[in-house]
């Protein structure tokens, strides 16, 4: 069974940032919160090592995927 | 109450509030949890900082001597006394105290001091998500006690004669909380205009002992006494 790190009403939260307005968005990590307002809060708190100019959270459940590792 | 017991009373109950969140750094209940934790602690002593320089540009710093001996002499709210044993009293605080001390800051950035517009406008931002965490707990529901206490102690951290009424701080606070305060009760024959507060007593030795440095010296080891300095 694919391993998961959500519990009953939490959800998984993808974090995106990047440094400056040239460069695109990419992942730098991810949370795991009940709702929308407690993974800002996790994610400001736990990727808050650099100078981001933009952060934004997406739920994983959100993302739809063309084709995972080893599928291509 | 000048604006200067003011700004000492939020820039104390900001060192606190930082402290106690700090304490719950390992003990939270996700492992995000700890380190919203950890980083709300951090923010809030950093506010501490910028409050207590705000000080001497105000013209006016009323900490004295006593301060290094007299942990009464601290302007903190009796919530931040004794270290929180629940994560109920860690969210109230996080939702209820840490939002009213935001809405008298929102009201120092929208005055005509220049200090204060300048160098509390910050705080503002990184309050954002320490509200965002405390009102997402608090809708998850705590334990009544923790809640009724932070209200009565925000109502009476309130009073006194500001630029904003009492009952205009409250109306914000109840409006950006969403939420009406439980009916609770004040001893206002005991309320301290300068601390804010109607409890008398003040924060733990332990906690008054690391504050001014002293806690450091236990973990000293004993050969260390003995230690020449270094030519």
């Amino acid at each position: 069974m694919k391993y998961q790190r959500v519990s009953g009403d939490a959800v998984e939260y993808e974090v995106f940032a990047r440094k400056t307005r040239v460069e695109p968005l990419h992942q730098v990590g991810s949370v795991v919160a009940p709702d929308d307002d407690l993974a800002m809060a996790y994610a400001r708190a736990t990727y808050d090592e650099e100078r981001w100019c933009e952060m934004a959270i997406v739920r994983k459940d959100d993302v739809i995927r063309l084709w995972s590792p080893g599928e291509a | 109450m000048s604006l200067s017991d003011l700004v000492l009373s939020l820039a104390d109950n900001k060192q606190m509030l930082g402290l106690r969140y700090a304490e719950w750094a390992t003990r939270a209940p996700s492992l995000e949890a700890d380190i919203a934790a950890a980083a709300m602690g951090l923010d809030d002593l950093g506010h501490s900082r910028v409050l207590y320089g705000c000080l001497e540009p105000l013209g006016v710093d009323p900490r004295g001597p006593e301060r290094e001996s007299d942990p009464a002499s601290l302007r903190n709210l009796a919530y931040f006394d004794d270290p929180w044993t629940e994560w109920s009293q860690f969210v109230a605080a996080n939702a209820i105290l840490d939002t009213a001390f935001t809405v008298m800051i929102e009201a120092c950035v929208g005055g005509s001091v220049d200090v204060l517009q300048q160098r509390l406008r910050k705080m503002l931002l990184e309050e954002r998500y320490h509200f965002l965490h405390g009102r997402s707990w608090l809708r998850s529901g705590i334990d009544t006690e923790p809640l009724l206490r932070a209200w009565r102690e925000a109502i009476e951290w309130f009073e006194g004669k500001l630029s904003l009424g009492p009952a205009e701080l409250r109306a914000r606070l109840e409006e950006r909380l969403e939420m009406k305060p439980p009916p609770v009760t004040s001893d206002w024959k005991g309320w301290d205009p300068i601390r804010r507060r109607a409890r008398p007593g003040s924060i733990d030795a332990h906690t008054f002992g690391m504050l001014r440095g002293l806690e450091e010296k236990k973990y000293a080891p004993p050969t260390a006494k003995q230690a020449a300095p270094r030519a």
